[in-house]
């Protein structure tokens, strides 16, 4: 069992050796201990900042919040907590991961202590600082991630644009929103013209290079907020929110035309594809998402019958 | 500040003290108070920072189960409301979480309230409810340490869920225990929207490791 002066020495060393950045405050906001970590990092000598106003040695730190904060701890007596999550740091400190890094500083963790005298006011402030820097990394590294698998699992592999079940629940939550504000809602269900014939005459590979191209040229030709998606083998599924049916004619005819616009390479061979395009927009009498589908296929299978490579708007008892 | 507790009137001891079980009536009468006491300073404590006059409901002590929980936090808010919610552990001579749930519409107005600025950033309105969250646990805590003169030590504050639907914040299946010691109260703010629940869990060795708390408690009184 160490003696008491012992004991003193050993503490005084571990609070000043100790990986972890502490410094205490009294209630003028004067400095009245720093430690080697903190020492470290602030590049500041410990009898460079001892005695002076914390805010005034560190004006970068946000005051106004802080000193609210400290404040309370003298008032409440209870202890107080920052974190990396909201706040990234308290201290701008260089990090210990300058090459495998990829964060700007020295994310932090702070616990402030209050330091109670015999009569249980408190008198000092205690604050600990963890460095969690790499934990932070660690979490952002997972959310990219999840963030991709999320991006991965709405796409269609092949022409990357979205799929049928992202399209759906696009559309079912527009319909949603739609119907909560009394907004126009419009839907395109969109096929290629004689899309068999390239993959029996081409192989399934030209086959393949059509739909991406298709996908691009569809995607060129919408706005920033329509939703495109690949519906089933050769049919892609448009849905255009706060649009109605004259501007969705508009639109798809567009499509149409920038589909056709120009031959499509493949093998060494010009191949002029077409679409055809059935048109709906949202009534106060359609009953579900799954109406407007139903419904801009009936459009579809209409333009086939005219002869394809058109457009038509579904209507009531079509 | 300004703080009212309904918590000392007659009927409401008799009803709680039928609910806690694996006390004696005196261990059961002497929890009660302290717990008073401290939700009482917790209560103070919000009053303070809010600026604003803070009411608590009686605070209740029940040996609950899982299903129970999800029960006592629905009789607050609407199932299907929105809540955020802030968890902090406690450990020491009492082990367990503790847990403060806001109803949507309070933590909306929470920087209102303490005369931040009104549109702050999404993290800004985060820190605000550790901040209250951790406040109003912290007070608790000490409270109760004080009263028993035991040590308790609590960890940061977590968020834990942040407009979410009640129901998928506490779900049974991801309830690892069967029998825990709640104890409980609301505080409101009058005449604002301002709602919040605290609850603080303890474990089943805890509901041991207070008995013998209790006593020497007693005998030093």
């Amino acid at each position: 069992m160490p003696d008491a002066n012992d004991t003193t020495n050993l503490l005084n060393f571990i609070v000043d050796r100790a990986y972890v950045g502490i410094f205490v405050i009294n209630q003028k906001r004067e400095i009245l201990l720093w430690n080697q970590f903190m020492e470290i990092h602030s590049e500041r000598k410990a009898d460079t900042v001892v005695g002076q106003n914390l805010f005034e040695a560190f004006p970068e730190l946000p005051q106004k919040w802080l000193d609210r904060k400290i404040e309370n701890i003298f008032i409440l007596k209870n202890f107080s907590f920052t974190s990396w999550e909201q706040r990234p740091y308290l201290f701008k400190f260089a990090h210990n991961r300058p090459v495998t890094g990829g964060v700007d500083c020295m994310r932090q963790d702070c616990t402030l202590m209050p330091i109670k005298d015999d009569c249980g006011e408190v008198q000092y402030v205690c604050f600990t600082l963890f460095d969690a820097t790499d934990t932070s990394i660690y979490q952002s590294k997972l959310e990219k991630t999840t963030e991709k698998l999320r991006e991965l699992s709405n796409r269609d592999g092949l022409t990357q644009l979205f799929n049928r079940r992202y399209t759906e629940e696009a559309l079912e939550k527009e319909f949603s929103r739609a119907r909560r504000y009394n907004n126009e809602l419009s839907v395109i269900l969109t096929d290629i013209d004689f899309f068999k014939k390239v993959n029996d005459r081409h192989g399934h590979l030209a086959g393949d290079e059509v739909l991406r191209v298709i996908s691009q040229r569809l995607a060129s030709g919408l706005r920033g907020t329509d939703i495109l998606g690949r519906y089933g083998g050769e049919e892609f599924l448009v849905v255009l929110p706060e649009t109605g049916s004259q501007g969705a004619q508009v639109l798809a005819e567009r499509l149409r035309k920038v589909v056709q616009a120009n031959p499509i390479k493949v093998e060494g061979e010009s191949l002029t594809i077409n679409i055809s395009l059935g048109v709906t927009e949202l009534r106060s009498n359609t009953a579900a998402y799954a109406q407007l589908i139903a419904e801009a296929d009936l459009g579809l299978y209409q333009s086939k019958e005219n002869g394809r490579n058109c457009t038509t708007l579904f209507q009531p008892g079509l | 500040m300004y703080c009212t507790n309904m918590a000392l009137s007659d009927s409401a001891d008799k009803t709680t003290l039928m609910s806690i079980q694996p006390y004696t009536e005196d261990q059961s009468d002497a929890l009660q108070e302290v717990v008073n006491i401290a939700m009482g300073q917790a209560g103070d404590s919000l009053a303070r920072i809010l600026g604003n006059f803070v009411a608590l409901s009686v605070p209740r002590i029940r040996l609950v189960t899982v299903k129970d929980v999800i029960k006592t936090v629905t009789d607050m808010v609407d199932n299907n409301a929105e809540i955020s919610a802030i968890r902090q552990s406690f450990s020491n001579s009492l082990r367990g979480e503790a847990i403060v749930v806001f109803a949507q519409a309070g933590a909306d107005d929470l920087a209102d309230l303490m005369g931040y600025d009104t549109d702050l950033d999404q993290s800004a309105k985060q820190e605000l409810l550790l901040e209250v969250g951790n406040l109003l646990v912290g007070a608790v805590i000490n409270g109760i340490s004080e009263t028993l003169k035991t040590d308790l030590s609590f960890s940061a504050p977590s968020l834990m869920a942040e407009r979410t639907p009640l129901d998928q914040v506490l779900v049974p299946e991801q309830l690892s225990w069967s029998h825990a010691l709640l104890m409980e109260v609301n505080f409101t703010v009058e005449n604002r929207d301002f709602k919040c629940h605290l609850l603080m869990f303890m474990t089943e060795e805890t509901i041991d490791s207070l008995r013998g708390i209790l006593d020497e408690f007693m005998d030093g009184i």
